[in-house]
């Protein structure tokens, strides 16, 4: 048994280095391959995308690496290693319940607070999905809302192989549910394969299950962006009734009213914000706000007062 | 804008879920550990001693391979 912990701590390390790269790089050619983007990469999203993918890496690296090797030997000089005793397999599933459920957490409250919405809208701002979206994050939210704090300070307490290993899972299963290749499709298709079907998607994130999330409309049986937060692990939306499982992919992705903001108010807001007028990113624009489907139709009339002013109305229809 | 209060129960209430399940893997950890007897703290404790004694300065060779 322990023969077998040590091959496997072993692949870990090797894998840590070269695989997720790899892994997205890989998934990357075979999408653009098979032109799963259907043509839908303008050059606003493509710069959303490179810059989200590239900048935060020269910021928040940095800020991790940090914390890590000043800030947590600082605050606590004696604690390195403390736990470097617990055996790996319980190391493995106290990072994985430690890291993934504090994200589902950040994840959750940036879609039912609407303060912070502002900070993930972002990441759906795409209406596609694949491995040119799956980084697009604005900086301020990887920075402030990240569970890699959690996971560095378990990882200086002495559980670094179990992290990494938590790591390398994690990242081919968010991965994977983000990408355009519908891989979990033949599990719904045949029936001998169901069960699997039905343990996988109530496990972990799936592309049908993360799609959904990503849908550009909610509560239509398909799209589900109030729910489906779960990033490694689904069973957190089970737990917690947050769970729309349909086994279908959206028609639609993104936001319904998103006109395009530009690249570095996506990036940085709220430091740049968006040109586009009743964008939730502009100056004046609202906190959140409703889909296109949704709105309540008006009629805009113009008055002129006496003073020579023009005053805008709005009346419900 | 305000959260409404339907959501802010279930938030609250889903947090003190979550804090059962953060310490679910410790718990069951020591847990398993009381049952088999096994105490892997002790070990790392030996280890330390064991290479103490190694690059301990009141050896004979004073901590050098020379």
């Amino acid at each position: 048994m322990e023969a077998t912990i040590e091959f496997i701590k072993k692949i870990v390390e090797n894998l840590n280095g070269f695989g997720f790269p790899f892994l997205v790089f890989f998934i990357g050619v075979l999408e653009f391959s098979f032109g799963l983007y259907k043509r839908k990469w303008p050059k606003n999203e493509r710069w959303v995308d490179i810059a989200c993918f590239t900048l935060p890496r020269l910021v928040v690296q940095p800020a991790v690496a940090y914390y890590s090797l000043h800030f947590l030997p600082y605050i606590f000089p004696d604690a390195k290693n403390i736990f470097s005793w617990v055996p790996f397999l319980w190391g493995f599933a106290i990072i994985a319940v430690a890291d993934d459920l504090t994200q589902y957490w950040y994840h959750r409250l940036h879609h039912q607070i609407p303060w912070l919405w502002r900070f993930h809208r972002t990441h759906h701002s795409a209406s596609y999905m694949g491995m040119a979206m799956a980084s697009r994050q604005n900086v301020i939210y990887t920075l402030f809302f990240s569970q890699i704090y959690l996971t560095a300070a378990l990882v200086y307490l002495g559980l670094g192989i179990p992290a990494i290993a938590v790591k390398i899972i994690k990242s081919t299963i968010t991965t994977l549910a983000h990408s355009s290749i519908p891989w979990d499709k033949p599990f719904y298709k045949y029936k001998v394969l169901h069960p699997i079907a039905w343990v996988l998607e109530r496990l972990i994130s799936t592309p049908a299950t993360h799609h959904a999330h990503h849908a550009a409309t909610t509560d239509d049986g398909v799209g589900y962006y109030k729910g489906n937060f779960g990033n490694m692990f689904f069973l957190w939306d089970i737990i917690f009734g947050t769970a729309l499982i349909s086994r279908q992919y959206p028609k639609a992705y993104g936001i319904s009213h998103y006109e395009g903001d530009q690249w570095y108010a996506q990036l940085l807001w709220p430091i740049f914000k968006s040109k586009v007028e009743g964008s939730e990113l502009a100056v004046d624009g609202p906190m959140v706000r409703v889909d296109i489907d949704k709105e309540e139709p008006v009629i805009k009339t113009t008055e002129i007062n006496e003073s020579g002013t023009t005053q805008e109305k709005y009346q419900l229809v | 804008m305000k959260i409404d209060e339907t959501t802010k129960k279930q938030i609250i209430k889903n947090v003190l879920l979550s804090l059962f399940i953060y310490a679910l893997p410790i718990a069951l950890m020591f847990i398993t550990f009381s049952i088999t007897g096994q105490r892997p703290w002790e070990k790392k404790v030996q280890q330390k001693e064991n290479v103490k004694s190694v690059t301990n300065k009141t050896n004979l060779s004073n901590g050098s391979n020379d």
